[in-house]
C-alpha cells in the first residue's frame, strides 16, 4: 500500500533509482564471467582448503569436523616448518635475483643492439623450451649436472677439476641452478616488454649532460622500467614459493622446500594438515602481492605504451 | 557512435560467450549422462563386415556374449601394457580409461571422493580390507571367473582378503622390499638395514620417495614390530635413525627407473627396491649387484584389483578380468616388469619359454613367501610418521 502511494505520488525518483541501479548492474555484469571463473577455479577450492585447515584427519583418513587450530600450531611449534619456509623465501629471493641479473643484460642488449627481426627469433628461442614438458626439462638437467653429466665432463675436459664433482646436483645449488633456468624466460620477457618501450635517446641525453653510465642507468633507465622489474619479480618469486618438483628431482635429500613438506601430507592423505600449511603460504603470497601492488598499477603491466 | 558500437560489440561478445559456455556445459552434462549407457552398449557390429577375417569373427562371437564399452580403472602402471589393452579392446570390445595410482592413500581418498565414477582400483595388501571396511569395494566370488583357476591356490585364499561375503580382489603380484648394493664398493657384505645408515656411504644411498615407507624401514631397523602402527616412542626411535640416513641419501627416487639409473651410473652404491632390480641394472649395462633381505625383517606388498562398489560400468569388469588375466598376458607382463605374479599357469609358460631361471630368481615359484613379510597397509601412525619425516628432511 505504501509502495503504491509512493509510486503514484513520486514516480520519477523511483524510476531514476531503478534505471540507476540498472545502469550499475549493466556496468558490473560484464565482470560476471571473470568473477565466475575466479570463484569456481580459485575462491571455492581455497575456501575448501581453508575449512579443511581447521579440521583434522583421523587414522582412517577421514576428515573429522572438530574445529581447532592444531594444524596452524604445528607450523609454529615445529621449527622445521618455519626453517623450511625461511629457506624457501631465501631460495626464491636468490633465484629472483639471479634471474633478474641474467635477464637484464640479455633484454638490454637485445632491445638496444639487435635488429627487430633477430629480436623475434631470439625471443622465440627463449620461449621454445616451453614447448617441452617441465618434467623433461628438469630431467635433462639431471643429465647435465650429475656426477657423470655434461657439466662435470666439460670441467674435467678443460682441466678445472680432476674428478667429477657432486657440487652441482642433489643439493640447494642444483635447485637454484635449475629454478633459475626454468624462470629465466619469465624475467626476460617481462624486462624485454619494459625495455622495448624505453626511449634510449634519454639515456644518451643524460650522458651528454654529464651523467656517468651507471648514473644514467640508475636515475633514467631503472625508474622507467620499474614496472617490468616488479612484474619479473612477481612472475619468478611467487611461483617458486610453491615449487616442489624441481627440489624433489634435483634437490636430493637436502634440497626440500616448504612445498615438498606440504606434498608429503597430501600424498599421505593428511589433507587437513597439508591444507593448513598451504593456507599459510597463500596468506604470505597475498601479502607479498599487496606489497607489490603498492608499487605497481595494473595498467603498468597490461596497458603501457 | 564509437561508444554505441563498442557496447553493441561487447553485448554481442557476451551473448556469444554465454551461448558458447552454455553449449559446452550442456555438452559436458550430456556426455556425462551418456557415459554409463554407452559403457554397456550392445556389441559393435563392425566385425560382421565382409572383409573381417576369422579372428575378427571370433572377436564378434566373444563380444556378442559380453557387454562392451569403456570403464574407469585406477591402477599401478605395471598392471597392464598397451598392446594387451589394444588386443582386449579389439577382441571383446572393452576399453579402459586409465588413471595412474600414485600411492595407496592417494587411491583410497580419491575413491572416497568419486565413488562409483571409478569401476576398478588396485590396492596393496592390508589396504584391500581397509577399502572393504569403508564400504568402497565389493566382495565377490573369485572362483566364478574361469581364469582364476590359473592362479596359485594360495592366492585365492589369502586370509586378509577373505570375508564371508566373498574375496576382496583379483590377486596380481607381490614383492618384498630388498636392499641392493654394489659389492665392489660396499664391504663387508651387509645383512641389515643398518647399512643405509653407515657413515661410510655418504650420498651413496637411494630410496623411494615415500615418506611413510621410509619411516617404516627405519622402524624395522629400530626393531619395531608393526612399523605402520608405531607408538610415539617408536616413531622417535625411527626418527633418530632417519637423521642418520639423511646424509647418506643421494636422492629420493621418484620411480623405479630413477633407482636403476643411479645404480647403473655408479652415483649410488646402495638402494632399496623391489625384486629384480639387480637384473634390470645388469641388463642396462650397470655393475653386478648383490641383494639381501634385512635380518630385522622387511616390508612387502602384494596387490590386487578391486571392484568398486556401485561402479557405473561394473558389468564390464569381470569380462575384462577374464580376458586380461590370461596366462599369456601375465607371462608377457612378467618379462616386461619382472616381479613375481600370482598366475601359476604363466609361470609354467615362462618355463616353456626357457625363462625358468629368471622366474625362479624372482621367487615366482614361491608365492608363500608373502606370508613372511610385514605387509603394507594403512596405519594409525601415518601422520606421526610424516611429521617425523618432514622434521628430518625439512631444513
Amino acid at each position: 500500500m505504501t509502495v503504491q502511494t509512493a509510486s503514484a505520488a513520486d514516480p520519477a525518483p523511483l524510476a531514476g533509482s531503478t534505471s540507476g541501479a540498472r545502469r550499475q548492474v549493466g556496468r558490473l555484469w560484464p565482470l560476471a564471467p571473470g568473477l565466475l571463473l575466479i570463484g569456481l577455479l580459485f575462491l571455492v577450492p581455497m575456501g575448501f582448503m581453508l575449512v579443511f585447515s581447521f579440521l583434522r584427519t583421523d587414522p582412517n583418513f577421514n576428515i573429522v569436523v572438530d574445529p581447532n587450530l592444531n594444524n596452524y600450531a604445528r607450523f609454529i611449534n615445529i621449527p622445521t616448518y618455519v626453517r623450511t619456509f625461511a629457506k624457501t623465501l631465501v631460495m626464491a629471493g636468490v633465484v629472483t635475483t639471479l634471474g633478474l641479473a641474467l635477464a637484464m643484460p640479455f633484454a638490454y642488449f637485445l632491445v638496444r643492439y639487435v635488429s627487430r627481426r633477430w629480436q623475434r627469433i631470439i625471443l622465440l628461442a627463449v620461449v621454445v623450451p616451453f614447448w617441452t614438458s617441465y618434467l623433461l626439462r628438469v630431467y635433462a638437467w639431471q643429465a647435465i649436472l650429475g656426477e657423470h653429466g655434461a657439466l662435470n665432463q666439460a670441467l674435467q675436459g678443460i682441466g678445472l677439476i680432476d674428478k667429477p664433482s657432486a657440487l652441482f646436483i642433489y643439493n640447494d645449488v642444483g635447485v637454484a641452478i635449475v629454478l633459475t633456468y626454468l624462470y629465466f624466460p619469465f624475467a626476460a620477457l617481462a624486462l624485454y616488454a619494459a625495455l622495448e618501450k624505453f626511449d634510449f635517446a634519454q639515456f644518451n641525453a643524460a650522458q651528454d649532460l654529464g651523467a656517468r653510465p651507471d648514473q644514467a642507468f640508475r636515475h633514467i633507465l631503472l625508474p622507467q622500467i620499474r614496472a617490468g622489474i616488479i612484474t619479473a619479480c612477481i612472475f619468478v618469486f611467487i611461483p617458486i614459493l610453491g615449487e616442489f618438483l624441481t627440489p624433489a628431482l634435483v634437490g636430493g635429500a637436502q634440497g626440500s622446500l616448504i612445498a615438498n613438506l606440504i606434498v608429503n601430507f597430501f600424498r599421505g592423505a593428511q589433507y587437513a594438515e597439508g591444507s593448513a600449511l598451504a593456507i599459510v603460504i597463500a596468506i604470505f603470497v597475498t601479502a607479498v602481492l599487496i606489497v607489490f601492488r603498492r608499487y605497481l598499477r595494473v595498467e603498468d603491466v597490461v596497458a603501457r605504451g | 557512435m564509437a561508444d554505441l558500437t563498442r557496447e553493441f560489440d561487447r553485448r554481442q561478445f557476451l551473448k556469444a560467450a554465454g551461448l558458447a559456455g552454455a553449449a559446452v556445459g550442456l555438452g559436458g552434462i550430456a556426455a556425462a549422462c551418456a557415459t554409463p549407457a554407452a559403457s554397456v552398449a550392445p556389441p559393435a557390429s563392425t566385425s560382421a563386415g565382409a572383409s573381417a577375417g576369422a579372428s575378427a569373427a571370433a572377436s564378434a562371437v566373444a563380444a556378442a556374449s559380453n557387454p562392451t564399452g569403456t570403464f574407469n580403472w585406477m591402477t599401478w602402471v605395471d598392471h597392464y601394457y598397451p598392446e594387451q589393452l589394444s588386443a582386449i579392446a579389439s577382441s571383446i570390445g572393452i576399453n579402459v580409461n586409465l588413471t595412474e595410482l600414485a600411492d595407496n592413500s592417494d587411491g583410497y581418498t580419491k575413491l572416497k571422493e568419486v565413488g562409483g565414477q571409478l569401476d576398478m582400483i588396485a590396492g596393496d595388501a592390508l589396504w584391500v580390507p581397509h577399502y572393504f571396511e569403508a564400504g568402497l569395494i565389493e566382495a565377490w566370488d573369485i572362483n566364478s571367473l574361469e581364469v582364476s583357476k590359473q592362479l596359485y591356490s594360495i592366492a585365492r585364499s589369502f586370509e586378509i582378503w577373505t570375508k564371508p561375503e566373498g574375496y576382496l580382489g583379483y590377486p596380481n603380484g607381490w614383492s618384498p622390499v630388498q636392499i641392493y648394493y654394489d659389492p665392489a664398493k660396499v664391504s663387508p657384505a651387509p645383512d641389515s638395514w643398518e647399512v643405509l645408515l653407515d657413515p661410510k656411504y655418504v650420498k651413496k644411498v637411494v630410496v623411494e620417495n615415500q615418506p611413510v615407507e621410509i619411516m617404516a624401514y627405519m622402524g624395522k631397523a629400530a626393531g619395531v614390530k608393526d612399523p605402520y602402527n608405531m607408538t610415539p616412542d617408536e616413531i622417535s626411535k625411527a626418527k633418530d635413525l632417519a637423521i642418520k640416513l639423511k646424509p647418506n641419501l643421494l636422492k629420493f627416487a621418484q620411480q623405479n627407473t630413477d633407482t636403476i639409473a643411479a645404480l647403473i651410473s655408479g652415483e649410488a652404491w646402495i638402494a632399496t627396491g623391489n625384486l629384480g632390480t639387480e637384473t634390470r641394472v645388469k641388463q642396462a649395462g650397470g655393475p653386478e649387484l648383490k641383494v639381501f633381505t634385512p635380518k630385522e625383517g622387511t616390508i612387502g606388498w602384494m596387490d590386487a584389483e578391486m571392484i568398486v562398489k556401485g561402479g557405473a560400468n561394473e558389468p564390464l569388469i569381470r569380462p575384462f578380468l577374464q580376458a586380461a588375466e590370461q596366462a599369456e598376458y601375465v607371462a608377457a607382463n612378467f618379462m616386461i616388469n619382472q616381479r613375481p605374479l600370482f598366475n601359476e599357469k604363466a609361470y609354467k609358460l615362462l618355463i616353456n619359454q626357457g625363462q625358468k631361471d629368471l622366474a625362479d630368481r624372482f621367487l615366482y615359484n614361491k608365492p608363500e613367501t608373502v606370508l613372511t613379510m610385514t605387509l603394507k597397509g594403512p596405519g594409525t601412525s601415518t601422520q606421526g610418521a610424516i611429521d617425523a619425516f618432514n622434521e628430518v628432511f625439512g631444513a
